[in-house]
């Protein structure tokens, strides 16, 4: 199991940086293309509590730390990202007897499901950033922005579940299995 | 609930905390730490985009690449004429002031510095160069280009170090606008629809009537970024309840850039 969360950690701090090299889709007006969401989701499912809130921890410190300038008047407060990723983290996480059944179908609806979580994210960063600038609007880039994540991850989301089970099971790793290390 | 699920969420909850309330010169520093640990990374992947940016340029023509070298020399030449005509306008404009008991006039101490990451976060527009504080980089000192202002460094690791550009909209910088009396405060704008998206000018006067074109030059107030440095040219002016608002198109082009100079001091 630890073996397994080593991986992903690694695999999420290496999706942050492959995301640093991608240019958003200017034809869903700048949506960015997110693999992190859908590896931690993922994770959310695979682990039992403890490892998720540690999962959280770190995928929600890496945002921060590599994505948010840290200014001497920064508005966004470093950690922050940690609390945003807790909240679908723990719905992810209620689904996890779901995920136990080890059934494609089942593991292709929790990807989708990931992916509709996926804006909250987004969501939830905007919002702070416009209640500390104090300027709340809405236009269809915001919403593309927000919501454009969560479209691509719609078929982002299954091709990860698909190739991190095999990874977990290569790693010895099946979650709610007999003869799980 | 089992006793390590709590005792796990207690650790967990006191490390949030602990985060959350760090001082912001702490974070800005952990910041740093982490960009100069995963610099090796940065800059293999810089590289492994300039050599795939190389593999396209390699198949140019040899009379291209002649061209080019003629235009370059011509170009260099004309740069070095430039400068020294400049030097001399410097060292009479010093003279001058002296005799007059004014302050002297001197150009700008720069560091040249290479982009090896850009930040593609949905609501942030950062990106990382490969120079730090071994060679005198500090926070808060303004990034140029040839061509105008890039933005300011936010976070100094030894060699590397964060900027924020001037398209975030959290970056503030006060301006002044060619030709009028005008002075405003220019920022970016939080979600645009490409790459180089336009500045706004705000806290303008209703009745400054803008017109397209003219100049915009930092106004040098606060002491980030010294007075005189190109932003951009005027694109259009809207007037709104309270405030005039001006839109501005860079003079940089922020989403091509790859080389930048961090203006540590005056010579």
């Amino acid at each position: 199991m630890m073996s397994f969360f080593l991986v992903l950690i690694t695999l999420i701090f290496g999706s942050y940086l492959f995301q640093l090299s991608l240019p958003p889709v200017l034809l869903l007006k700048g949506a960015a293309i997110l693999f992190v969401p859908a590896i931690y989701f993922y994770g959310c499912l695979a682990f039992p509590f403890p490892l998720v809130l540690g999962l959280t921890f770190v995928t929600g410190l890496f945002n921060d730390l590599l994505l948010v300038p840290q200014s001497a008047k920064s508005d966004f407060v470093l950690g922050t990202t940690i609390l945003i990723y807790l909240i679908p983290g723990l719905i992810m996480h209620g689904l996890r007897p779901l995920f136990l059944r080890h059934r494609w179908q089942s593991h292709w609806l929790l990807a989708e499901i990931s992916a509709v979580l996926t804006p909250f994210v987004l969501l939830a960063e905007y919002s702070i950033l416009s209640f500390q600038r104090n300027e709340f609007f809405f236009n269809d880039v915001v919403i593309w922005r927000i919501f454009g994540p969560g479209l691509i991850s719609l078929l982002i989301a299954p091709c990860v579940f698909f190739i991190l089970t095999p990874l977990s099971h290569a790693l010895g790793y099946r979650p709610g299995l007999p003869g799980t290390r | 609930m089992r006793s390590t699920t709590i005792a796990t969420l207690g650790i967990f909850g006191i490390l949030v905390v602990l985060i959350l309330l760090l001082p912001q010169t702490t974070k800005q520093q952990m910041q740093a730490a982490f960009y100069q640990a995963i610099l090796p990374i940065l800059r293999t992947g810089a590289s492994v985009q300039q050599g795939l940016g190389g593999v396209g340029g390699g198949l140019k023509h040899v009379d291209e690449l002649e061209r080019e070298n003629a235009r370059l020399k011509l170009e260099n030449r004309q740069l070095q004429a430039t400068n020294n005509l400049l030097k001399n306008s410097e060292a009479e404009v010093n003279r001058l002031n002296r005799a007059l008991g004014y302050k002297e006039q001197s150009s700008f101490r720069l560091i040249p510095a290479r982009i090896i990451s850009r930040d593609s976060a949905t609501w942030w527009n950062s990106c990382t160069i490969d120079r730090g504080a071994a060679d005198g980089i500090a926070t808060d000192m303004a990034v140029v280009t040839e061509t105008g202002l890039v933005g300011k460094v936010t976070s100094v690791a030894n060699d590397v170090a964060v900027v924020l550009l001037l398209s975030d909209e959290s970056l503030r910088v006060s301006v002044t606008i060619e030709g009028t009396q005008e002075q405003g405060i220019v920022s970016g704008t939080r979600a645009s629809t490409n790459y180089a998206p336009d500045l706004r000018i705000r806290f303008l006067s209703k009745t400054a009537n803008l017109k397209p074109g003219p100049n915009v030059f930092t106004a040098g107030a606060g002491g980030v970024f010294p007075s005189g440095v190109l932003i951009g040219q005027v694109k259009d002016f809207t007037v709104k309840e309270l405030e005039g608002v001006a839109t501005v198109k860079p003079a940089v082009d922020l989403a091509e850039i790859r080389d930048v100079f961090v203006i540590i001091g005056r010579k």
